[in-house]
C-alpha cells in the first residue's frame, strides 16, 4: 500500500504552497499560463496512471477523452447553445460513457491487444475529428468557446483560471489517492499482479478493469472540459497519438504507481515542451535525451528514482535515524 | 441422497489433439477427504483449473453443491463455496502477509467495487486477517512482506488465504511440495484441524501422507481415472503399482 510518510506531507506541504503562490512567484502571465498547462497535463497523467501504474494496462489511446471532452466542451457552448456549467457537463458525461464503450471494447485483450486497441480507437476518433469537417471544422479546428463566470469569477484572467484549474488537480489527486486505498482500487493492482489469483479468490478481474477504466477517463473528461475553456479552441491535434504517447511520457517519466509521479512527468513536458523550445529549436531531441536518461539511471521513473538514491546517499552516510524505505513500500499490491 | 459437493461428468480438456482429461466423471460427498494420485502429466491439476473454472472445459460438465457451474467464471464458483491453492505458489509478493489475507476476505465483500472506501480504515477485516494469520501459526510474521518469508511460511500463506473464505469445497494443489520433514508435519497437522464439513480435494505425491489423510483416493493416469475407492482397495489394485511402479 502507499504510505504517507512524514517527509512526504512536508513535501506535499510545500509543493501545494508553491503552487498556490505561483501566480506571485512568477510576474509573467506566460508562466502562469505554462502553470495552467501543467495543471491540465497532471489531470489527464493521473488518470492515464490509474491505468498505467495500478492497473497495469498501458493505453495510447488516452488522449480520446481529452479531445473528446474538449470537442463537446467547444461545440455544445459555442455552437449548440449550452451554458457553461451544462455544456461541461454535458461533455463529462458523454465522454464518460464513451470510456464505458471504449473500456467495454479494450478489454477483450490484455497486454499488446489493449495496447492496440486503445491506439485503434483513439486513431479512429482523430480521424472522424479530422475528416468530418462540417462538425468539427477539420483541420481548422473548433473554436468560439468562451470561459465562463463561475460565482461572478471572470475566468479569462490567467490567475483565476489557474486557480480554477488547480481546484480540479486537487480534486483528482484527493479522489485518485483514494481510490488506490479503496477496495476498488486495491483490487485493481491485485488484478495487475495476479489476475488468476484474484480470479480464483472471487474477484471479478474484467469488471474491476472495466470499472477503473472508466474512472480513468471520467478524469481524462475533466483534462478535456479545462483544456477546452482554457484553449477556447480544440482541433484535431488534441486527439492525435502523440498526445497520447506524450501523456504516456508523463507517466513514465514521472514514476508509475505512484502519486506525484504524474505530477512531475507532466511538469517536465509541459516546460520542454513550452519553455525550452523557445530557446532550443531540437528540443525533441533534447526531450528523447532527458526520457532516454531516465530510463536508464531512474527506469522506475523521477519520483520513486528519487526516493531510491536519496536512501542510496543516507545509507552511504550511515544515517541511523531514518533508514532507506524499499521502492516497493511505493508500490501497492 | 445429499447433494454432492463435486460432481464432474464426462469431462474432457485437448491441449490441441492431447487430451489432457479424458471422459473424467467423479463425485464427491460433501465432508469427504479425497485424494487425487498419479505420476506427472496424469491430468489432476489441469482436472483442478477445469473445476476452478481457470479454462473451460472441452466436454462435460461441472456441478458444485448441485449447481451446474460448467458455463461460470473462476470468481463466480468461488462465491459458491469454492477455494483452492495452487501447485506453483502465487502471492502478492510485494504485500505483507497480512495484506494478502485481506485480500482474500475482501474477494467475497462488496468491499471490492467500493471506490472510496479506505481499506486500512475496516479494522474488522484486518482483525479477521489477523485471527486467519494465526490459525496457520504465522500471526508473528502479518507485517512482513511475502518476498521476505520462507517457502513453507509462503506454503501455509496460501492454506491461510484458502482458509479465510471460510469454503465448503477446498481444492489443495500439492500443498506439501518442496516442503521439509517439520514444514510437512506442521501442515499435516494444521490440515487435520479444518472442520470435517469442508470437503476436500488434495493432489499429493507423498504416498504416506496422502493415505493417511484421504477417505477415497482417485488415481489418474494420462488424463484418465484408472482406480479409484477407499485406501486399501487403491493400495491393493495391481493398477496402482501399474501407475507407480511401472510393472
Amino acid at each position: 500500500m502507499i504510505s504517507t510518510s512524514r517527509p512526504q506531507i512536508v513535501l506535499g506541504l510545500v509543493a501545494i504552497a508553491a503552487l498556490l503562490a505561483m501566480p506571485w512567484l512568477v510576474t509573467s502571465d506566460y508562466y502562469v499560463n505554462i502553470a495552467t498547462q501543467i495543471v491540465i497535463a497532471a489531470i489527464l497523467a493521473m488518470s492515464l496512471n490509474v491505468l498505467v501504474g495500478f492497473g497495469g494496462m498501458v493505453s495510447l489511446g488516452h488522449a480520446s477523452y481529452l479531445g473528446v471532452a474538449a470537442y463537446l466542451t467547444v461545440y455544445l457552448t459555442a455552437h449548440a447553445g449550452f451554458g457553461p456549467l451544462a455544456g461541461a457537463l454535458a461533455a463529462i458525461a458523454a465522454t464518460t460513457i464513451l470510456a464505458m464503450l471504449f473500456g467495454y471494447l479494450a478489454l477483450r485483450a490484455s497486454g499488446l491487444g489493449f495496447l492496440m486497441i486503445t491506439l485503434a480507437l483513439g486513431q479512429i476518433l482523430w480521424g472522424i475529428a479530422y475528416r468530418w469537417a462540417s462538425l468539427t471544422g477539420g483541420d481548422n479546428g473548433l473554436g468560439g468557446a468562451v470561459r465562463p463566470h463561475p460565482l461572478g469569477v471572470d475566468l479569462m484572467n490567467p490567475t483565476a483560471f489557474f486557480y480554477f484549474a488547480l481546484i480540479f488537480l486537487a480534486a483528482a489527486m484527493w479522489l485518485i489517492s483514494r481510490f488506490i486505498q479503496s477496495g476498488l482500487g486495491q483490487s485493481l493492482q491485485g488484478a495487475r499482479d495476479q489476475p488468476r489469483r484474484m480470479r480464483a479468490l472471487g474477484y471479478n478481474v474484467w469488471l474491476i478493469q472495466w470499472l477503473s477504466f472508466v474512472f480513468a477517463g471520467f478524469w481524462g473528461a475533466i483534462a478535456g472540459m479545462l483544456y477546452a475553456y482554457y484553449n477556447q479552441f480544440v482541433s484535431p491535434q488534441t486527439l492525435h497519438l502523440t498526445t497520447s504517447a506524450e501523456t504516456l511520457l508523463m507517466v513514465i517519466a514521472g514514476g508509475t504507481g505512484t502519486l506525484f509521479g504524474p505530477i512531475v512527468g507532466a511538469a517536465l513536458v509541459v516546460i520542454l515542451k513550452n519553455v525550452v523550445s523557445a530557446y532550443i529549436t531540437r528540443w525533441l531531441m533534447l526531450l528523447g535525451i532527458i526520457f532516454v536518461t531516465i530510463v536508464m539511471f531512474m527506469p522506475e521513473g523521477l519520483v520513486p528514482g528519487t526516493r531510491r538514491l536519496r536512501g542510496i546517499v543516507r545509507k552511504r552516510r550511515g544515517s541511523p535515524t531514518t533508514p532507506a524505505l524499499p521502492v516497493t513500500e511505493e508500490r501497492p499490491t | 441422497m445429499t447433494v454432492p459437493a463435486l460432481e464432474v461428468t464426462g469431462l474432457h480438456r485437448f491441449f490441441g489433439g492431447l487430451p489432457a482429461v479424458c471422459d473424467v466423471s467423479m463425485r464427491v460427498p460433501a465432508g469427504e477427504r479425497r485424494l487425487l494420485l498419479g505420476p506427472n502429466g496424469a491430468g489432476k491439476t489441469t482436472l483442478f483449473n477445469l473445476v476452478a473454472g481457470d479454462f473451460p472445459p472441452s466436454r462435460g460438465e461441472i456441478r458444485i453443491f448441485g449447481e451446474n457451474v460448467t458455463r461460470k467464471t473462476a470468481d463466480q464458483r468461488t462465491h459458491l463455496g469454492m477455494a483452492r491453492t495452487y501447485q506453483i505458489i502465487t502471492l502478492f509478493a510485494k504485500n505483507t502477509l497480512l495484506h494478502n489475507v485481506v485480500m482474500s476476505l475482501m474477494g467475497l465483500l462488496r468491499l471490492r467495487f467500493n471506490p472510496l472506501s479506505d481499506i486500512r480504515r475496516q479494522k474488522t477485516l484486518w482483525d479477521e486477517a489477523r485471527a486467519t494469520l494465526a490459525l496457520v501459526g504465522l500471526e508473528h510474521l502479518a507485517d512482513r512482506t511475502v518476498a521476505d518469508t520462507s517457502y513453507g511460511e509462503k506454503r501455509r500463506l496460501e492454506i491461510a488465504m484458502a482458509l479465510a473464505q471460510k469454503p465448503k469445497l477446498l481444492l489443495l494443489d500439492e500443498p506439501l511440495a518442496g516442503l521439509s520433514a517439520d514444514e510437512r508435519r506442521d501442515i499435516q497437522r494444521l490440515l487435520q484441524t479444518i472442520p470435517r464439513e469442508v470437503t476436500i480435494i488434495m493432489i499429493e505425491h507423498d504416498m504416506d501422507v496422502a493415505l493417511a489423510f484421504a477417505d477415497v483416493i482417485t488415481v489418474m493416469q494420462r488424463g484418465q481415472i484408472v482406480v479409484e475407492g477407499n485406501r486399501a482397495d487403491v493400495v491393493a489394485d495391481p493398477k496402482t503399482r501399474e501407475v507407480y511402479l511401472g510393472h
